[in-house]
């Protein structure tokens, strides 16, 4: 419990000094100003998100494979956390976007492939609410979670090939090349936080997930009697 | 700065996503305990 | 071998059980035509931006259909209780997979076939000389479509709302088929056509690991 404490007061306190340095240790970029620095806060989580959803595939196939309850409750953590990731990447994206593009979307590949990993992650939670027995449900969503997993990057590279007409977005493309090594080291200490604060809330959600498998024990016992 | 209120407004929505999200487990999670404890109780009494 | 022997008895089933009644192949097909008639009046057809759209309305228009038909792909064995005794049957379960695939690809084809004189005249398009290449298109998209919607259909026909289910966890699944579809599809009915090869590999790469997948996952799909 006092870990589990200690992991959260570190997550929040890392959180608190990456804004920090986000908003104080950072240069101010030339051309867009101020604006850009939600661009460490968004890509760091963008990069934990898309982490989260591969342990979410890991943890796919081997409740697949294992048949191993533990699995299957990793997965649906992950599906959740990774989904609070994206949610606040589409949110950031646009605000970030309308002063400095003009508009708050468009369809290129990054944006696209973002929206629909997201779409196809609250349909992987949408039907684990619509099947009651739980060994079946466990089953069909890891299934499923492993499918949409493969579909991303085709996903990606369709849009990248066949529909991004203008030039991709100088911050959001590989902008490790381009980027003033003070701010390199501001991202990076991001990703860090991020990937911190992502496992805290992990940590958390499995444990809600395996309080709700001792209550379902509980119950049978007490029926039972 | 004219783009502050911008910056601002997504790093409170970034961290009210997180803060919502995490709210919600711990109130799942408290009100899970509880049962856990009320069906001990049953079933220890029920022995 | 026994997987191809298995497959093509239960294709000859799924084959004969359709073409008793027709029922799939007629409902999906007024449903495109009355989808395309649906787009003209929301466009404006004739125009040379509807020519422009006009594919990628096509495509859409299988889309939706496909997400229909594959409703009762594995629920007609639900409401009979044969999946049990098709398992039974075969000695790998992925042939059961195999043979309804190959059916829904057929069956898209067909309805696509029948669909493409109305696409042709309704947008003014010729499609004589792309013709072809375009049934390869149409070929592989639907291909990539049956695979996905084939697997779908076995989770959706396990779980409740399954009407709305399979649309939702199919559509952006098949978000790739319908961009490179679409566009290769656009540019091969062009005043200049161009076959655009590498979207036609595409299609082929993603019917492949599709098709992969569920080679590998099917079985777990039918478990009891």
């Amino acid at each position: 419990m006092t870990k589990r404490i200690l992991l959260g007061v570190v997550a929040t306190a890392l959180l608190i000094i990456a804004a920090y340095a986000n908003f104080y240790v950072a240069p101010n970029e030339r051309t867009m100003g101020v604006i850009q620095r939600i661009f460490y806060f968004h890509a760091a989580t963008a990069w934990a998100g898309e982490m989260v959803f591969f342990v979410c595939f890991l943890a796919n196939l081997l409740y697949v494979w294992k048949r191993e309850q533990k699995y299957d409750w990793l997965g649906v953590t992950c599906a959740e956390v990774g989904l609070a990731c994206i949610t606040i990447v589409l949110i950031t994206g646009p605000i970030w976007a309308k002063p400095v593009w003009g508009i708050y979307w468009t369809w290129d590949a990054r944006l696209t492939s973002t929206f629909v990993l997201w779409l196809l992650y609250v349909s992987y939670l949408l039907l684990r609410t619509l099947i009651e027995e739980p060994s079946r449900r466990a089953l069909l969503s890891a299934l499923f979670g492993i499918f949409a997993f493969l579909d991303v990057p085709l996903v990606f590279f369709s849009i990248r090939w066949w529909r991004t007409q203008h030039p991709a977005p100088v911050i959001m493309g590989g902008q490790g090349s381009g980027l003033d090594p003070t701010m390199q080291k501001v991202f990076f200490f991001n990703v860090l936080v991020m990937h911190v604060f992502c496992v805290f809330l992990i940590v958390e959600r499995y444990i809600l997930e395996k309080l709700r498998n001792d209550v379902d024990l509980l119950q049978r016992e007490a029926e039972a009697q | 700065m004219k783009n502050l209120d911008s910056v601002f407004a997504a790093y409170v929505i970034g961290w009210g996503i997180f803060f919502v999200f995490f709210l919600s487990i711990v109130r799942r999670t408290s009100a899970l305990r509880s049962e856990v404890d009320r069906l001990k109780n049953s079933i220890s009494r029920s022995k | 071998m026994a997987l191809f022997s298995n497959t093509a008895t239960l294709l000859g089933k799924e084959l004969r059980t359709e073409f008793r009644s027709r029922e799939l192949l007629t409902t999906t097909s007024v449903f495109i035509l009355i989808v395309l008639v649906l787009f003209s009046f929301a466009t404006n057809p004739g125009t040379e931006e509807a020519r422009q759209f006009a594919p990628g309305l096509l495509w859409l228009a299988i889309l939706f259909a496909s997400s229909l038909m594959f409703q009762s792909c594995f629920l007609r064995e639900q409401a009979n209780d044969t999946l049990s005794s098709l398992r039974l049957a075969v000695s790998d379960p992925f042939a059961i997979f195999l043979a309804k695939l190959i059916a829904n690809t057929l069956f898209l084809l067909l309805t696509e076939a029948l669909m493409l004189p109305f696409f042709a005249i309704f947008y003014n398009i010729t499609l004589w000389a792309e013709l072809p290449i375009l049934s390869l298109v149409l070929f592989l998209g639907s291909v990539g479509i049956a695979v996905a919607g084939t697997a779908i259909s076995a989770i959706s026909a396990q779980a409740r709302m399954r009407e709305l289910l399979l649309p939702l966890l199919l559509l952006p699944l098949l978000t790739p088929v319908l961009v490179v579809s679409a566009t290769v599809t656009g540019s091969l009915l062009d005043r200049d056509p161009v076959v655009q090869w590498k979207g036609i590999a595409f299609l082929g790469v993603f019917d492949l690991v599709f098709l992969t997948a569920l080679w590998i996952f099917g079985q777990y799909f039918l478990e009891e």
